[in-house]
């Protein structure tokens, strides 16, 4: 239980570092780091009940897209704003690390494992993004926008 | 309302400018081609025809009894993200979508917002944040945490100086990682109880393109296919740059700790 909040805490932190680092508005900050917060909330939650990281990874996505054009309406602002804050903690650069480290010690069919983990987070997260990003667009057209 | 002939080639200026803006702070490339497109409509053209891949911008627009013209923009960097910047150049584009400002002060507007950089203390304090919560999270200890961030902050300071030198992403990604993993590795040899992975890994989240990676699969998925695999093809060639200049840090650091 101390791990998972210490993650979640981190995942907080993390996501407002790199939205300072993009230069984020002051007044967006706050909610935008929480998107990070809550999209890995919904991976953990996910990967506790159904073990399957890939599945997780898709679903804290489209939850991230949610959040964020939910936000983006009500701020008036483009979505990426906080698209990016809240997958920020999806990003797999742990998987893609050992990646690397594997291929340089020589153990190749480590590497292929990570390598594989990293694609398939990569792919999780752009088909959630895109997935929810065009049925919104569907949405929007259907309002007569 | 202002003629067309007098504006429209300071026009296309203007459009192409903030097509490469929009690049440059790191927006969609459906939302570049929409903006510009959107721009052009409602300046009064009749057609527009833009497209954008990551390195170009080829614009074409026909105003009522004029001949169609076209203008093309090649485009240096299209990787980084601004999000100030986006913020400001989609209220602009609102704006003058809603009613069209008089060109030379959208020219004026536009250059005001390619001045507005954001400050070096903001990027060292989202550095140092941003790699010390990776560290922590992938599981690493307060003092990798701390380490990590600092070295964070010497990334971000040799990230500004190879700025200046124009040095290509290849080169400079072998650098800082030739670099960093030296000087995480001689510290971990110095201090046992550090981990050089966490260390590696909380700052390997700044200088990794997991973040262009997904936006190249993205962009692969919405039907931008060419911008998607030129974007996926420089990420793998930066990360195998990487990978390259923490193994040539660690190979050199076995050596020099056997000399020892």
């Amino acid at each position: 239980m101390k791990e998972i909040l210490i993650r979640l805490f981190c995942a907080f932190i993390g996501s407002y570092g790199f939205s300072l680092l993009f230069g984020l508005r002051k007044r967006h900050l706050l909610l935008a780091s929480l998107g990070g917060l809550f999209s890995f909330a919904v991976y953990l939650g996910v990967d506790a009940l159904a073990h399957n990281a890939f599945l997780a990874t898709l679903l804290a996505s489209v939850f991230a897209v949610f959040y964020a054009e939910v936000l983006a309406r009500l701020r008036k602002c483009p979505a990426t704003l906080f698209v990016i804050p809240a997958i920020i903690p999806l990003v797999p650069g742990g998987s893609l690390y050992y990646t690397m480290s594997n291929a340089i010690r020589g153990d190749l069919p480590e590497a292929v494992t990570y390598g594989r983990q990293t694609l398939l987070a990569a792919l999780a997260i752009a088909a959630g993004l895109s997935f929810v990003e065009t049925l919104w667009q569907l949405a929007a057209k259907k309002e007569g926008r | 309302m202002f003629s067309i002939a007098d504006t429209q080639s300071e026009l296309m200026d203007c459009l192409l400018d903030m097509g490469q803006l929009l690049l440059s702070c790191g927006a969609e490339i459906s939302r570049v081609e929409d903006t510009v497109s959107r721009m052009g409509m409602a300046y009064g053209a009749e057609q527009v025809d833009a497209f954008v891949i990551t390195s170009i911008i080829s614009l074409s627009m026909k105003f009522p009894g004029r001949e169609a013209v076209t203008e093309t923009r090649r485009i240096y960097s299209s990787s980084g993200n601004d999000f100030y910047r986006l913020e400001k150049l989609n209220d602009l584009s609102r704006r003058c979508c809603a009613s069209p400002l008089p060109v030379s002060e959208l020219h004026e507007k536009l250059r005001h917002i390619d001045a507005g950089r954001k400050p070096m203390s903001v990027i060292l304090i989202g550095s140092f944040l941003g790699a010390s919560s990776f560290a922590l999270f992938f599981g690493g200890s307060p003092a990798d945490a701390l380490v990590s961030g600092i070295f964070a902050l010497g990334i971000c300071f040799l990230q500004k100086a190879l700025a200046k030198t124009k040095i290509n992403p290849v080169g400079e990604n072998l650098l800082l990682s030739f670099v960093t993993g030296l000087a995480a590795g001689l510290l971990c040899a110095a201090l046992p109880s550090l981990s050089m992975d966490m260390i590696l890994i909380g700052d390997i989240m700044l200088l990794i393109p997991g973040l262009a990676i997904t936006n190249s699969v993205r962009n692969m998925l919405v039907g931008d296919t060419i911008s998607g695999v030129i974007r996926l093809t420089e990420c793998l060639i930066w990360a195998c740059a990487l990978a390259g200049g923490f193994m040539t840090a660690l190979l050199l650091l076995r050596i020099i700790l056997k000399a020892v």
